[in-house]
């Protein structure tokens, strides 16, 4: 897929923008707050929905102004796409509204009709941090991937709020209410564990060739799914009855803690390096080298998921590796039809059908590459 | 701002979607307007809030206690509609397709936001299904968390009582595009799909 213009309004430091994009790689360039985050933030924004940098979303009104909206242009597999999200002050909060190809749609209709893998700076914590930070990536990639599972997962978190609050006591107990609400999470709960295995597996794979090129072969990256609930086999017959039965051995002790105990909101993905823990154990270098792998896998994978290639959004992440770090991710995620790389300073080593964009003080120049 | 044109401001900007510059809007449209409209239309409101009361059979807004739906005899009384709110009574009685009953919750089941089903009519339902024993309840609450969770809930706890419940089909808005549908709403109606 082509992103073929971007226009921005009121978004962040940018009044107006209306900027036509290469196929291949683009690149941003320029010094800090200079606005070049805040362009491929927009670009992602056509893709997910959401800003990859804040949970706040009144942060991408300009200063002063009332409405940010952000418009483009492209070519998928389907034919062209005109999309479009705009975020407006709303009393304390914010609305966001989405359009495709003119029409208001609602999120989940919006969501994944341009497919985006970014990598941003804070994506290195995938090895180091809290089971949270990677199930927010299986989330982020596999609501792109499929609607079905976006609508499944806002389901069950829903679901789990309303099962929380009632055992929390903010009405009266009511253990029918409970069986409800435990049924409903078994029904979207289990959709998610399945889809989670299946994109896991694919992961895994493509996770560790991309490892073993990076490191010659010298240690083997191991990516598992880490299900809160351990079932025999994905089906799901067997998916179902696992977490049915897990749910009926801990209704004392959801009783007792007042909170849904178990079910995919605490699951993991397990990496490990030769057999050991790549979180407790890797060195930063080890954890940098298997994001690297992971995100290329990511791609790898959306790209044969969709059967046409996604947008590359890279922030500021090549500055952060090493040269040698970044020309073997740029290689080895290989034929992308188009991507978006910021940096504070020309990367040495562009291929020839980069297109430059120097941007200063929210104006984008493009420049042909010397 | 002159007092009396503050106030009702005011006024308005309680009502929901009513923001403060929409209030203001509606406040000198009417000035600009003859006394006697303003006047039918305060006296709308007081009408609205003295005459008007909730059916005690189904909860629905009525000025006669039982309501007119509850009274009509040529309403089937075998076939009862629950619904969420008296709002969606006046919704389906628009289609013209519906000849049953009614059964207003008052709401529907969220713990998060204090409501349980001992704060809906769900004991009036059970009551009135054990005195009338109607062959059909049609739960006809919203296709969100909320409206499916009440939904499971009031036909597990009328199972015991013998009652066929039914629940409104998922489908594609008329007049839409396929193309346009989005791809849960399209899988919900294909599950839902009906034989020609
Ligand atoms: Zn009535």
């Amino acid at each position: 897929m082509l992103l073929e213009r971007v226009a921005l309004s009121n978004f962040r430091n940018y009044a107006e923008l209306d900027l036509e994009l290469a196929p291949g790689l683009n690149v941003f360039v320029g010094a800090n707050a200079q606005g070049k985050s805040n362009l491929l933030e927009a670009i992602a924004m056509l893709g997910t929905g959401k800003s990859f940098r804040t949970n706040h979303d009144a942060d991408t009104i300009r200063t002063g102004f009332e409405l940010a909206v952000v418009r483009g242009e492209a070519t998928v597999r389907a034919g062209g796409v005109a999309l479009a999200c705009a975020i407006a002050k709303n009393g304390r909060g914010t609305r966001k509204t989405y359009t495709l190809n003119g029409r208001d749609v609602r999120y989940a209709n919006f969501l994944g009709k341009l497919r985006v893998v970014t990598f941003v700076p804070s994506d290195l914590q995938l090895a180091s941090g809290a089971p949270g930070v990677r199930r927010a990536f299986l989330n982020a990639a596999l609501a792109q991937d499929e609607p079905r599972y976006y609508r499944e997962l806002a389901r069950y978190r829903k679901t789990v709020a309303q099962k929380n609050a009632l055992l929390r006591g903010t009405v009266a107990p009511n253990p029918e209410l409970l069986e409800v609400y435990d049924r409903t999470l078994v029904e979207s709960g289990t959709q998610l564990m399945l889809a989670r295995d299946r994109f896991v597996r694919a992961l895994a794979e493509a996770a560790r060739d991309a490892h073993a090129r990076f490191t010659v072969g010298a240690e083997t990256l191991e990516v598992a799914y880490d299900p809160d609930v351990a079932f025999e086999a994905p089906t799901s017959d067997a998916v179902a009855a696992a977490f049915d039965a897990r749910l009926r051995d801990v209704v004392e002790s959801e009783r007792a803690r007042k909170s849904s105990v178990a079910g995919p909101h605490r699951d993991n993905l397990r990496l490990t390096l030769d057999g050991t823990s790549l979180g407790a154990y890797g060195s930063q270098g080890q954890q940098r080298t298997a994001v690297l792998a992971l995100k290329v896998a990511e791609y790898s994978v959306m790209r044969e998921r969709a059967a046409e290639a996604p947008l590359l959004l890279l922030d500021d992440v090549l500055s952060e590796l090493d040269g040698e770090r970044a020309a073997a991710f740029l290689r080895s995620v290989g034929d992308y039809e188009q991507a978006f790389v910021t940096a504070t300073h020309v990367p040495s080593d562009l291929r020839g059908d980069a297109r430059l964009y120097r941007i200063d003080g929210a104006s984008v120049r493009a420049q042909a590459v010397a | 701002m002159a007092g009396p044109v503050a106030a009702l401001i005011n006024e308005f900007s309680k009502l929901p979607t009513v923001g403060p510059k929409t209030a203001a809007r509606l406040v000198f449209y009417l000035l600009n307007r003859p006394r006697h409209e303003a006047q039918s239309l305060a006296e709308a409101i007081l009408r609205v809030k003295d005459r008007v009361r909730f059916c005690s059979v189904c909860h629905c807004l009525t000025e006669s206690d039982p309501c007119d739906l509850c009274t009509d005899p040529d309403r089937d009384a075998a076939t009862i509609c629950v619904v969420a709110e008296a709002k969606d009574v006046y919704a389906i009685e628009r289609t013209g397709a519906f000849k049953g009953r009614y059964h207003v919750l008052g709401g529907l089941i969220s713990p998060m936001d204090g409501i349980g089903p001992a704060q809906l009519h769900v004991k009036e339902l059970v009551e009135r299904i054990g005195q009338q024993s109607p062959h059909e309840l049609i739960i006809a609450t919203n296709p969100n968390a909320e409206g499916e969770a009440t939904a499971l809930y009031l036909s597990r706890l009328l199972q015991p009582l013998g009652t066929k419940v039914t629940r409104l089909a998922y489908g594609l808005p008329i007049g839409g595009d396929l193309d346009y549908a989005d791809e849960v709403t399209l899988a919900k109606a294909l599950e839902g799909r009906t034989t020609l």
